[in-house]
């Protein structure tokens, strides 16, 4: 900047009538001197206790409020935040529990089926012991039905084959001895 | 030349002639332009503070953008204790830049211009950090011209340079901007009056250096408005913290 002053000056030192006593540097001519310090002064002192008393206060209250409502707000987002985050921990500890309910509900619907399950095993299986035993019992009635039915038929047979044979009537106790005599060591083997 | 480079500067009385007490205080064109950039400033900021909305409309964000800048620029040059001094300095530099920039339309009268204005300027704001400095820290202010850690050999010579230093502080606050201001107008002025001489033929070549000028003056009139107020913050930050 200086050098412009510089450079300035320079010029105006080769315009000779610049520094003729009304075209020189107007700034140092005294007469209006007083003049531009008292409407300085004046109109300076105006500004100053304008800005001072009505706007620079104004400005300044409306920064803070600024700052305030955005401190206020991340304060509130803060707030929220850490009421999100307890809800969040309280809906954990419930799904947490339910999971505890359902395994322990599990378990025990489990063993009450187990149970169940086994008292209707045992019971089945009394009735098949008994629907076995009943079945073994009808069946040695009938084995030993059959034997004498057996007996009987050979007798039958025996006599009526010796008769067409000899055309004689055997004595029955005989046969029926010597029949009784051969079952009891031969039926052994079928029955 | 077509004119004189210097007529921009002079001062001349609009209206009747006011004396007070045998001294002349007409109202001149300085004084009309002082009033406009005062009530531009006024109005600007009157106009910025109109709403008060959470989300500021654009005028009103460029006012606040104002008030950061300059509280900024005070609490990094004097610190805090600074504080009750920023309607000052918002002032001061708000009137500095607002004159500053009027002064950059054509036909206007620049003020800042003058070397009585910013003296008087520059005077009042060293007498307000002397006293400053003298009610604050008392006969300890005096301490300032006396820096630390200088070999004693040296000692006379630096406190008589610091003496001189800040007895300088007027002159160069008030040259400085006064100074730039002028070259910066009067350097304008002779481009413009070199584009009408050298007419159709020569005189695009100074047209196109008017119109970088400008842009020039322009980023000057805020750099200087801006000097002007750091180097006040500066010099309070010196009479509120004592350093040495």
């Amino acid at each position: 900047m200086n050098r412009y002053f510089g450079f300035t000056l320079a010029l105006l030192a080769i315009q000779n009538d610049l520094f003729a006593a009304e075209a020189g540097m107007p700034q140092l001519d005294p007469k209006y001197w007083a003049s531009q310090a008292f409407w300085l002064i004046l109109v300076f002192s105006i500004l100053y206790i304008s800005l001072a008393k009505f706007y620079l206060p104004k400005i300044k209250n409306n920064l803070d409020n600024r700052e305030n409502k955005i401190k206020d707000d991340l304060e509130d987002a803060n707030k929220f935040k850490e009421l999100s985050e307890t809800k969040i921990k309280e809906y954990e500890k419930i799904i947490e529990e339910a999971k505890k309910q359902v395994i322990k509900i599990h378990i025990e619907s489990k063993n009450r089926l187990d149970k169940d399950i086994q008292t209707k095993k045992e019971s089945i299986e009394k009735e098949i012991e008994k629907e076995i035993i009943n079945a073994q019992k009808e069946i040695s009635d009938l084995k030993k039905n059959s034997i004498s039915d057996i007996q009987k038929i050979s007798e039958n047979i025996a006599s009526n084959i010796i008769e067409t044979i000899s055309g004689d009537k055997l004595n029955e106790s005989s046969l029926k001895a010597v029949i009784e005599d051969m079952s009891k060591k031969n039926l052994g083997k079928y029955l | 030349m077509a004119s004189n480079p210097m007529q921009q500067f002079s001062v001349h009385k609009i209206g009747p002639e006011i004396k007070i007490a045998g001294i002349d205080l007409s109202f001149t064109n300085a004084s009309l332009f002082m009033v406009l950039s005062a009530s531009i400033i006024l109005l600007f900021l009157s106009l910025g503070t109109k709403e008060k909305k959470i989300v500021p409309t654009k005028i009103q964000l460029i006012a606040e953008m104002f008030y950061t800048f300059v509280a900024k620029m005070i609490s990094d040059t004097a610190g805090s204790k600074a504080k009750p001094y920023f309607p000052f300095i918002f002032s001061l530099f708000m009137f500095v830049l607002f004159c500053n920039m009027v002064g950059m339309l054509p036909y206007s009268f620049t003020v800042t211009s003058h070397i009585i204005v910013t003296l008087i300027m520059a005077l009042f704001i060293f007498i307000s950090v002397t006293v400053i400095g003298f009610v604050k820290h008392g006969f300890k202010y005096l301490s300032i011209f006396v820096p630390s850690g200088v070999p004693s050999v040296l000692l006379p010579l630096i406190t008589v340079i610091e003496i001189i230093s800040y007895l300088s502080r007027p002159i160069s606050l008030s040259v400085r901007l006064f100074a730039n201001m002028m070259a910066g107008h009067t350097m304008l002025k002779v481009f413009g009056g070199f584009v009408i001489s050298l007419g159709l033929l020569g005189g695009w070549l100074p047209l196109g250096f008017s119109v970088a000028l400008t842009g020039l003056e322009i980023l000057v009139a805020f750099l200087q408005a801006y000097v002007f107020a750091i180097l006040t913050c500066i010099y309070l930050n010196d009479a509120l913290n004592l350093h040495h």
